[in-house]
């Protein structure tokens, strides 16, 4: 630390520091508007000039440029600094449009008001959307402080003497408006340094100059993944976010959790009239910090108020009529009793939900307690269970103090996941930075191609079911297994050769999908030979693993698990379509969706005599309920969920109730207390304090507030051993093999209500079939398909992929309500069975 | 991942020999442009596969330079020199009369893509002013028609709009 004088005070600096950085973090108001904090300075816009004492050859420098150095003295505010900044601003302004600083209604007029006799709409001063959050606007009233004279007066302006260009509206995620755009290149260095997308340029020069998008086409039609990285560093209203563009000026923020995913990247809401409007990062999770994913930005608008559940549910007859909370809530306690009463608490199952949060899982084993019945269980409960045992057998216990954290400082990163990209972005990007920054050696295994793979020293491709095979030849450094390209092969164990000369910044990352149980486990297995094969004992610390879903561990954790001779999701399944399980109640999980085996779950909902359901939605499961409770979306909760390396994130509510929604807390505490349970917990406080209380190292809520996005749900002092376990060999299944991986634009509560706009870029609704598959099959791109396991069909559009090897068939999870799930078998075993395709006419 | 098709494999193998440095992309995108006459999309995006870059570079590098063109061009492009010598012996005129002749604009080209004007930068021979050349993609030509005045121009353009090749109006 080095002192500098800033204005007159002396303030202690980093030397070595860019100047802009330490001036806004003193408070001091400075115009910039090219420098994005933390990447190298661009040194376009010039606004941010400072003088320096002394320096050469002006003492007019650029605070972005300039970097901390001993005894510097910087004045942010003399006449000379104002009227040079002045100038600097005229010139950005000559080609933008400047209503809203000279209207003589500025301060009377609000987002939102139209006046129409003024000329201020035609000269689009209410039609900036970015009206009082303007960087650029405030950077003119800076410099003038409040006392603002139009430096323009009397000289052309480029921007009212040319026709506007075109607008790109053609996506429903990101609008981009030229005419606002003052080329700061912000967006293009934000998508290209932290990003690594590298879908925005500059095109052009001169007075054509101006960004673009991929080819100089349409942003969709660009390898835009709609972060929205752009959008946060946008200074005006060129890049914006298109829900809510117009009414994104929020009045409070609320710091939350995105529950799409187990990165738990945490998120700020950004509210108005009680309700989200706007998502910007929140940089509470390391490992998420100042990026999210389009799932974060825009999953509170994937459901619109008119899907939304806002009145409970009760059926009569063929109908699900709405009704209100209490008599919904006295049916269900009645359907359960009346449940129990006839056959044994045993007749009854609770299901939980991987994407609900911890308070609510506590409460629903509460609920399974007071009904006195073991079975409780979640759609990946089984998944779980695999992987958990496969790592307890490997270090004694799956709680793994790895941090995701340690991705982006991973001088070798191994993955083993379907393709992080597009169910985890976050991570992926995080591997993406190690790579970029750091040169790490990148080794990925999976089934099909992903955008991490032209990232990757060697993409292993494997056949579907030998991802834990091939992954353990890689611990054991064999020769190429059968299938496996021996150069990519070679490259990979070059890479772990590497990995064990540097074992502490190496990392293995394994990404078990949802939906076959046994494979996972044997995969976790292998994952973790592998990281005990670079790490040694040190194993446990260097293998993260990330389940599909984002609150997984927490409800493990809170014992959402079969209790003694409870049954497992798939034998509470096949209890119900046997009779023996006559009563279910399902948290927010969608079994339907979410699990394989869609033909047994059907005809088990079917059979049952009770079936309460408490979801945001009327998901395909609520359809076949007795009772729907209906609850709060995931916005508006309050509680905590656990990511993927036990961070234990909070959630808080950013919307109020509409209709007669609730919290999932208040329904599962009145329904725990109807149903008789002994625990009276009724607020989200009394519920965490009781999670404290009773689940083994999991953290109160102060200690959580004391330390956010560091405070993790591991035990103090655990001892960890490094164990290899052998893998069974896989199967060698002639013929056309599944794999479903979670795709990054579709989402849950679309998908679970099977609506049409799940994915709003229509994107994800195609197989990936090979081309010489689909030459064989006498099919072209874009015909319609049907995959069939002889029983049940599932109609498709193909997509020409050479991403999938031959005999292959990539399928997106939740593609139509998660409509491939029909061709599982209850287990989830995809790759023991092989499907086939046949060709329709085109479509 | 894109699709491998014919296309791609022919572009990819007629930019087999550059490497992914910086002082490749130019050579490469006048290579491809050469050949098809423009850049297409596809084109860009095997470029940034063969040179290591993302497509939006290809194209924000491109794209700076006039020359560079991201639609397919006419059969025959009739080029108008700019220059201030041209100018000067009613080099606008020549414009105006081959722009009415084949009913198109400023760098557009007629329906049915044979004929099209695109603006020239000078090329130094200032004593055939005024000048245009006439550029034929097949055969790659490229021949200067000077000394011109608006009936030659409309002559030309006539011409070539009803399907005389570019070396049967440089001899007529």
């Amino acid at each position: 630390m080095v002192e500098i004088t800033l204005n007159g005070q002396t303030v202690d600096a980093q030397p070595g520091r860019r100047l802009v950085e330490v001036i806004k973090e003193q408070g001091l108001s400075i115009t910039n508007l090219c420098y994005i904090d933390g990447l190298e300075p661009y040194a376009g816009c010039r606004t941010c000039l400072v003088e320096i004492e002394g320096a050469r050859p002006t003492p007019m420098q650029l605070a972005c440029v300039a970097q901390v150095a001993e005894g510097m003295k910087v004045s942010t505010d003399t006449p000379n600094v104002k009227s040079t900044r002045n100038s600097v601003l005229s010139i950005i302004l000559a080609n933008h449009p400047d209503r809203c600083l000279t209207c003589h209604r500025r301060v009377h007029c609000m987002p939102g008001d139209i006046c129409l006799r003024d000329d201020v709409v035609t000269h689009r001063c209410l039609t900036c959307s970015k009206n009082y959050r303007c960087e650029l606007q405030t950077a003119c009233e800076i410099t003038d402080q409040g006392d603002f004279e139009e430096p323009w007066v009397g000289e052309t302006r480029s921007y009212y003497e040319v026709p506007p260009p075109e607008p790109d509206r053609g996506n429903p995620f990101l609008e981009f408006d030229p005419q606002m755009c003052i080329i700061c290149t912000r967006c293009v260095r934000a998508c290209d340094s932290l990003r690594h997308t590298g879908a925005v340029t500059l095109s052009g020069k001169g007075h054509t100059t101006m960004i673009a998008f991929g080819t100089g086409g349409q942003i969709h039609e660009s390898d835009c993944d709609f972060c929205g990285a752009c959008i946060d560093v946008c200074p005006t209203a060129t890049l914006m976010e298109k829900p809510n563009k117009w009414v994104g000026l929020a009045t409070d923020w609320t710091n939350s959790v995105c529950n799409s995913c187990s990165v738990g990247c945490t998120i700020s809401y950004g509210t108005t009239d009680d309700r989200p409007v706007i998502v910007k990062p929140d940089r509470v999770n390391p490992a998420s910090r100042d990026q999210i994913c389009v799932r974060g930005r825009f999953g509170y608008t994937a459901v619109s108020d008119r899907e939304r559940l806002t009145r409970s549910l009760v059926r009569a007859g063929d109908r699900l009529l709405p009704t209100s909370f209490d008599e919904a809530l006295q049916r269900a306690v009645e359907n359960i009793e009346g449940v129990k009463r006839a056959h044994g608490a045993n007749a009854i199952a609770v299901l939980g939900s991987p994407l609900a949060l911890n308070e609510e899982a506590h409460l629903l084993v509460e609920i399974a307690k007071a009904i006195g019945t073991p079975h409780i269980d979640f759609s990946h409960g089984p998944v779980h269970r695999a992987v958990s045992a496969a790592l307890t057998g490997a270090f004694g216990t799956h709680r793994l103090p790895s941090s995701l954290t340690d991705l982006e400082t991973s001088d070798t990163i191994i993955a083993i996941a379907s393709d992080l990209e597009e169910s985890h972005q976050v991570a992926s990007l995080r591997i993406k930075d190690a790579v970029v920054k750091k040169r790490a050696a990148l080794v990925v295994i999976s089934a099909h191609w992903g955008e991490l793979d032209s990232f990757a020293a060697a993409a292993i491709r494997v056949r579907p079911g030998h991802e834990a095979a091939v992954a353990n030849a890689l611990a054991d450094e064999a020769a190429a297994p059968e299938g496996v390209d021996a150069a990519a092969w070679a490259k990979a164990i070059a890479a772990v050769s590497k990995a064990k000369q540097s074992p502490a910044t190496s990392t293995v990352l394994f990404a078990p999908n949802g939906v076959d149980a046994a494979l996972q486990g044997e995969t976790a297995k292998a994952a973790a030979n592998l990281a005990i094969a670079i790490r040694g004992a040190e194993a446990a610390s260097g293998l993260i693993v990330m389940p599909t879903d984002a609150n997984v561990n927490g409800i493990a954790d809170m014992g959402v698990a079969p209790g003694a001779n409870g049954k497992s999701f798939p034998e509470i399944i096949a209890a119900a379509q046997a009779g023996e399980i006559k009563g279910l109640v399902i948290h927010a999980d969608n079994p339907l969706l979410n699990a394989p085996g869609t033909d047994a779950i059907r005809a088990a909902l079917a059979n049952l005599d009770a079936l309460v359901v408490i979801d945001e939605i009327r998901s395909t499961t609520a359809e076949h309920a007795t009772v729907v409770l209906a609850e709060l979306p995931f916005h508006a909760e309050d509680g905590t969920i656990t990511n993927a390396d036990r961070r234990v994130l909070r959630q808080r509510p950013a919307a109020i109730a509409r209709g007669q929604e609730r919290s999932g807390v208040a329904i599962l505490a009145a329904l725990a207390h109807s149903l008789g349970s002994a625990k009276k917990l009724t607020t989200v406080a009394e519920v965490a304090r009781d999670i404290a209380d009773h689940v083994a190292s999991f953290p109160a809520y102060s200690t959580i507030d004391g330390a956010p996005g560091t405070t993790r749900a591991l035990p103090a002092n655990a001892t960890f051993t490094a164990k290899t376990q052998p893998v069974a060999a896989p199967a060698n299944v002639e013929g056309i093999l599944l794999t479903v991986n979670r795709s990054l634009f579709t989402t849950w509560a679309g998908a679970s209500m099977r609506s049409e706009e799940a994915d709003q870029l229509h994107r994800e609704e195609s197989a990936w079939v090979n081309p010489r598959d689909a030459e064989a099959l006498g099919a072209r791109g874009g015909d319609a398909i049907v995959l069939t396991d002889g029983t049940h069909e599932v109609r498709i559009a193909l997509r020409l992929e050479d991403g999938v090897p031959q005999g292959t068939v990539y399928v997106p999870h939740y593609y139509d309500g998660g409509a491939i799930m029909a061709l599982l078998p209850l287990d989830g075993a995809a790759a023991a069975q092989p499907i086939r395709l046949r060709a329709l006419q085109p479509a | 991942m894109p699709l491998e098709t014919e296309s791609r494999a022919q572009i990819r193998a007629l930019i087999a020999e550059f490497r992914p440095n910086h002082g490749d992309l130019l050579a490469t995108l006048h290579r491809i442009q050469h050949e098809y006459g423009y850049l297409s999309r596809e084109a860009l995006e095997v470029v940034a596969e063969q040179l290591h870059l993302f497509a939006a570079q290809v194209y924000g590098a491109a794209s700076y330079y006039e020359e560079f063109r991201f639609e397919p061009p006419a059969a025959v492009d009739i080029r108008w020199c700019s220059g201030p010598a041209c100018r000067a012996r009613n080099g606008g005129g020549i414009r105006d009369a081959l722009l009415a002749t084949l009913a198109v604009q400023m760098n557009g080209q007629t329906e049915d893509g044979r004929v099209g004007v695109r603006l020239g930068q000078c090329i130094g021979t200032c004593e055939l002013a005024p000048q245009v050349w006439i550029e034929e993609r097949a055969s790659h030509t490229n021949e200067v028609v000077g000394n011109l005045n608006a009936a030659k121009a409309v002559r030309l353009a006539r011409a070539l709009r009803d399907g005389a090749t570019a070396q049967e109006v440089l001899r007529g």
